[in-house]
């Protein structure tokens, strides 16, 4: 790649200032890094963890292959019905207790994207291993700003215990770099814009981009308003109005250059101002930030939790006012499960909001959701009785057509999660023979 | 020597004796001094001072070589030229030569048509420009203080053809209007509530207790939780006390039962000031020897709910002059808005085509989604970017032919008065004279005047006219010689220059003499300063006005700051001093060195002599002693005085010399001496106080035909005993302030007109 200043320092001349003396020297760089992506997009990957399991029965479709009902949870799904799959009987088995005890809410979170088993502890000594995502961004992360990105909607503490003798490292990260270095998401928008473009970038796109529009307008006016001007002016007078003139003229032609060579990356999107109270704002600005790191391809690898494992939020904005952990042990009271049930289809909305975006978001020769897979699923299927077999999972996405989708797989009981993990990197060019306790690839995603 | 008196008297006489006047002549005077006195050097073989004298023709003399005979004659009337050792020519040669040249010219003067001259479409400079937006909005935080430096041209930053305008700085006055209708309009909504969660340590030795402190950014209420965690104890019931405070004050008591599954988070709602504010939690039990199984984990921040709004500033009312605090504009509000926005932005009176473009941009907001208030931010923008803000244009009217001649408008007067005293746009005061047209009749003016000057925006004129004429600006960035003068430092610094600012302060507010800049009695001192001098009796870091006593102090050449301004870093430099004497006091700067010059051996001074012995031996070169000899007798005169204005009789071991000789003859000792000298020569001090105010006042560098306006202002100045507003009010009511020509080389001003304007400037008042 062409050696080129920082896109961050770039676009921080986005902001109220329209000073851009830098563009010259970036704009090479810039032209080389847009013609990589004109020639062809690249594949983008996406998971989307929600804790707690799901209420399975509203989850699974009834059918297998391509005429499948859309179940309840998956409803909000309907406009994407096309690009997704849905994978049933997927065991992540390092996840059960294995002589370990309880703790099945860490290990769920720990093992999903690992398929490792992590060790018991509540210390530093944290043990567990590298997950799928890491694999993949050292491969494809080298190309972007930012190799991978971890984000969530919900704080937790990084040390002490969190589920019976579990280090909190365990259910709060399904993304670990290395064995023992898990990457806690971030979880304040505000500091995601900041970190993806700058703190110093101006606090909104919207209006930045009215800023633009109105910058114009000003600056015509004034050029027409000076030429009317300059006309009842005697020589020495004008002469001070022509620099005038064409200091405007050389501005206009500055904005116009920075337009231009940032139309791809600037962010289309209002600085936040931090965590909003409302759960759906929170997550679909989280959601907005992804997509717009993924659109200018400042990352092509991004992991993002919807809720820490084991977490007990309640969700006061659909009048659920009980925390979510506590109400998966419903023991099968009908009143608790509807609201597990409530819960899991308030994610899947946000989760819709978020396809949403990548539809409607041109990306080369087809939407951004065309070149991206994007898993969504939880560690456990059963909350209730912490299982961690026939685990809730489903792709969205064309993956830049390696896929057929629109279908409803079952595979057979016990099918390690990671095989589909291995499969996974191999469309992604990061061919892996073994990992975790894989046993091969999974069949059926690209053909019946 | 009174310059002047004898001007005149010559005038008198050679008027009353034209017809003796007519049988002199160029071949008859001129040529024949020239060949007698100044040949040796000035001829076209040596060229000395790259000056040939014998080969100027007679058709040139009042015309294009006039300023050159000038010159000559000045030099040779000062006694610089023919230089020493070269024999003086005999007094009646020199009278007759003289005389001779002032009589050629004042004929000339006389017969030139009178000449207001053009000032240049003035952009505003950073002074300026952080005025006129603190005066038009209210607003005061300096947005030019990041532009690029004004250049200056004959001596100040507010010169018309010099001030130019680049794209970048056109970049910055887009970014700057932006920020100031961003600051001088309230139209931001209150922010969306966030959650914000103020973590305890992590193994914190006391984790029941949790104190933290946070920035509350907007005012309303909050939602504060204060979250604990710990194991539950099974089987028995433990109740703990959990107390809230905010801001030290308890605002909620709560129970936490200690068994599984019961109340974990805790919470209360209270209404928050913008500002800091802590936040306390501390966990109790009441059981003796019950360790407590709980901390604090979190206390959680939510909020602003029912946001508050801060006041609306200054200025959002300064522009909103219609229209209730919110909202509830009509059309003719926006209107009503932007005519008096424009009019005191434009600094004219307006008409509807003049604002109602402005109009389109706050409908061009609301298209786009923005408030009302948020739309007069972007025309507001548009205003302070258009050409008419930035610049100040005087229009030429249509009548009269293009290099008419005409008096500026009374709006115009407005603008070149408020610039002049205040560095800043008119007030409400001078815009309705202006609109009344009643600005420029001669009392009214007069009145106006005065007030400004009383007003504290006079002080613009201290520190932008006093900051450039006396060079108090370099003061911020000169750094003495930390070895030589350890006392030296920013306090002192600017001690020295809070000085001069209000000793020019008291002489524009208590209309004192201009004299008093050369000998003034008294002073303003605070203790730093006043131990700096030796002063007794000053205590305390404010300043307050001293009476001076002795020889020591007086006027602005000896106090610190001018001291410090003219010395180099670790030596005090006659040269400078007299090159700042002359430049500035007299206004007669010396040309600049010839090439070649070899410096001064700076290893030496302090050991093989004084200061005074080196430039001494420095000066016996003859070339350097024609220019040497103005300069050094005054900047000798002030040895008295180090290179930070202390005051010392020796220089190492050798005793100050301070005694001088002008080229004249008259000889003096110290600053005392040489203030005597300035004074003898007051009217040549007042003409150059004059050109210089008078160049700032209007922007522009002096020409030939200002001469009669400068003198006639100078008359005024002596006949009102050297007044400071006497100089104020004659550069006011001077003809190139009140007048203004086309733009063209012919002047085709009518004549009744000038007359008219020069008879009522002539009747001293």
């Amino acid at each position: 790649m062409k050696k080129s200043l920082p896109r961050r320092t770039f676009l921080r001349g986005l902001g109220a200032t329209i000073a851009l003396p830098v563009l010259d020297a970036m704009t090479p760089a810039l032209a080389s890094g847009a013609n990589r992506l004109a020639a062809k997009s690249p594949l983008r990957l996406s998971i989307v963890y929600v804790p707690n399991g799901i209420m399975m029965k509203d989850w699974t479709p009834q059918a297998e292959g391509a005429a499948f009902e859309l179940p309840r949870i998956l409803k909000p799904l309907e406009p994407f019905r096309d690009q997704i799959l849905v994978l049933s009987g997927l065991t992540q088995n390092n996840g059960r207790a294995l002589g370990d005890g309880p703790g099945d809410h860490a290990r769920a979170a720990a093992t999903f994207l690992t398929g490792v088993h992590p060790r018991k502890t509540y210390g530093a000594d944290i043990q567990n291993g590298v997950s799928f995502d890491q694999i993949a961004a050292q491969h494809v992360g080298e190309n972007t700003r930012f190799p991978s990105l971890e984000l969530g909607c919900e704080d937790g503490r990084l040390v002490g215990n969190c589920d019976s003798g579990y280090s909190c490292a365990y259910s709060n990260s399904i993304s670990w770099r290395t064995a023992t270095t898990p990457n806690p998401p971030e979880i304040n928008p505000r500091i995601v814009f900041e970190r993806l473009f700058g703190a110093n970038a101006a606090d909104d796109a919207a209006t930045r981009a009215k800023r633009r529009l109105y910058n114009k307008s000003i600056l015509d006016f004034v050029l027409s308003d000076a030429k009317r001007l300059e006309g009842d002016l005697g020589p020495t007078d004008r002469r001070k109005l022509d620099e005038y003139l064409s200091a405007i003229r050389e501005l206009e032609r500055r904005i116009e250059t920075a337009e231009r060579d940032n139309k791809d990356i600037a962010p289309p999107m209002d600085k936040p101002a931090g965590v909003p109270v409302d759960y759906a704002e929170h997550a679909r600005l989280m959601f907005d930030l992804q997509t717009i790191a993924l659109q200018a391809d400042l990352t092509r690898v991004i992991t993002f939790m919807m809720g820490r494992e084991g977490s007990t939020r309640p969700y006061r904005e659909i009048g659920i006012s009980e925390a979510h952990h506590p109400l998966t042990h419903h023991r099968n009271n009908p009143d608790m499960m509807e609201k597990v049930t409530q819960i899991n289809c308030y994610h899947m909305e946000q989760f819709a909001y978020f396809l949403g975006k990548l539809k409607a978001t041109p990306d080369g020769d087809g939407t951004l959701l065309d070149h991206s897979l994007i898993l969504y699923g939880s560690g456990l299927s059963d909350g209730n009785r912490h299982s961690h077999n026939n685990l809730p999972n489903l792709i969205a996405g064309g993956a830049c057509g390696t896929l057929k989708t629109g279908r409803h797989i079952q595979y057979p009981a016990e099918t390690p999660m990671n095989n589909l993990f291995v499969t996974i990197l191999d469309r992604m060019g990061v061919p892996t023979e073994k990992l975790g306790d894989s046993t091969g690839t999974l069949d059926q995603l690209t053909d019946v | 020597m009174n310059r002047f008196i004898t001007a005149g008297l010559i005038a008198v006489v050679t008027a009353g004796l034209s017809s003796a006047a007519e049988t002199r002549s160029f071949a008859t005077v001129v040529q024949p001094f020239v060949r007698k006195n100044c040949s040796g050097c000035h001829n076209a073989s040596l060229m000395s001072g790259g000056l040939d004298l014998m080969s100027r023709q007679a058709a040139d003399f009042a015309g294009k070589d006039r300023d050159l005979w000038e010159k000559v004659a000045r030099r040779v009337e000062a006694g610089e030229m023919p230089p020493k050792p070269m024999p003086r020519p005999k007094e009646a040669d020199i009278q007759a030569f003289e005389s001779f040249i002032h009589a050629e010219f004042d004929r000339a003067d006389r017969n030139m048509r009178p000449d207001p001259g053009r000032v240049t479409a003035r952009r505003l400079n950073r002074y300026e420009y952080n005025n006129t937006i603190r005066d038009l909005l209210g607003v005061d935080f300096k947005p030019a203080n990041d532009f690029p430096a004004d250049d200056s041209g004959y001596g100040f930053d507010n010169i018309g053809d010099v001030l130019s305008l680049s794209p970048t700085l056109m970049e910055k006055y887009l970014a700057a209007a932006e920020q100031i209708a961003k600051k001088a309009i309230a139209a931001d909504p209150p922010p969306k509530p966030t959650v914000e969660r103020l973590k305890a340590e992590l193994n914190s030795p006391h984790p029941q207790d949790f104190e933290s402190k946070r920035n509350i950014g907007y005012q309303g209420d909050y939602d504060i939780r204060v979250q604990v965690a710990g194991q539950s104890t099974r089987g028995a019931s433990h109740i703990l006390k959990l107390a809230v405070k905010v801001d030290g004050e308890e605002h909620g008591a709560f129970e936490v039962d200690t068994a599984p599954d019961k109340k974990r988070g805790f919470d209360i709602r209270l209404p928050l000031t913008r500002g800091e504010h802590s936040f306390e939690a501390a966990l109790t039990s009441a059981e003796e020897g019950f360790t407590i199984p709980f901390r604090i984990d979190h206390i959680e921040l939510r909020g602003p709910f029912n946001p508050i709004p801060p006041p609306p500033p200054e200025s959002h009312k300064r522009i909103f002059i219609c229209g209730h605090a919110n909202g509830q504009h009509n059309p003719e509000c926006a209107r009503t808005i932007m005519r008096d926005l424009v009019r005191r932005a434009f600094r004219r009176s307006v008409t509807d085509a003049d604002f109602e473009p402005y109009l389109k941009f706050i409908a061009m907001a609301q298209t786009h989604g923005d408030s009302f208030e948020q739309g007069v931010r972007v025309a507001l923008e548009a205003v302070l970017v258009s050409p008419e803000f930035l610049f100040r244009i005087e229009h030429d009217p249509d009548s009269g032919g293009p290099a008419a001649a005409h008096r500026i408008n009374d709006f115009e007067l407005a603008t070149r008065l408020s610039y002049f005293l205040w560095s800043s746009m008119p007030d409400e005061e001078l815009f309705r004279l202006a609109e009344q047209s009643k600005l420029h009749t001669p009392a009214v003016l007069e009145a106006e005047v005065r007030r400004m000057l009383r007003d504290p925006k006079a002080f613009a004129l201290v520190e932008n006219f006093g900051g450039q004429w006396l060079e108090l600006r370099n003061l911020d960035s000169i750094q003495p010689d930390p070895d030589k003068f350890p006392t030296f430092d920013n306090e002192l610094r600017a001690a020295m220059k809070r000085e001069t600012q209000l000793f020019i302060q008291s002489i524009i507010r208590e209309d004192r003499s201009v004299l008093d800049f050369i000998d003034g009695k008294y002073t303003y001192l605070n203790e730093r300063l006043a131990k700096h001098y030796g002063i007794a009796g000053v205590t305390g870091p404010e300043f307050r006005r001293v009476e001076l006593t002795g020889n020591q102090r007086g006027g602005v050449l000896t106090q610190a700051s001018v001291l410090t301004v003219s010395s180099y870093a670790a030596r005090t430099s006659p040269v400078l001093r007299g090159k700042f004497i002359l430049e500035n006091f007299l206004n007669s700067p010396p040309p600049p060195p010839p090439p070649d010059v070899p410096n001064l051996d700076e290893s030496k001074i302090g050991v093989a002599g004084s200061v005074r012995q080196q430039f001494e031996a420095h000066r016996a070169n003859p070339v350097c002693a024609s220019c040497h000899m103005r300069m050094d007798p005054l900047g000798f005169a002030l040895e008295n005085y180090d290179a930070i204005g202390r005051w010392r009789t020796h220089e190492g071991k050798f005793p100050i010399d301070a005694s001088g000789v002008m080229p004249d003859g008259r000889k003096f000792d110290g600053a005392a001496g040489m203030k005597q000298v300035l004074l003898g020569d007051r009217d040549q001090f007042a003409r150059a106080l004059t050109e210089k105010l008078l160049t700032y006042g209007l922007g522009r560098g002096l020409e030939r035909y200002d001469r009669p306006a400068v003198q006639s202002i100078c008359r005024r100045l002596q006949a009102k005993n050297y007044r400071f507003s006497a100089l104020v009010l004659g550069i006011v009511e001077s003809l190139p302030f009140q007048m203004r020509r086309g733009d063209a080389n012919a002047i085709t001003m009518s004549r009744a007109r000038t007359d008219a304007l020069v008879s009522k400037r002539s009747v001293d008042r």
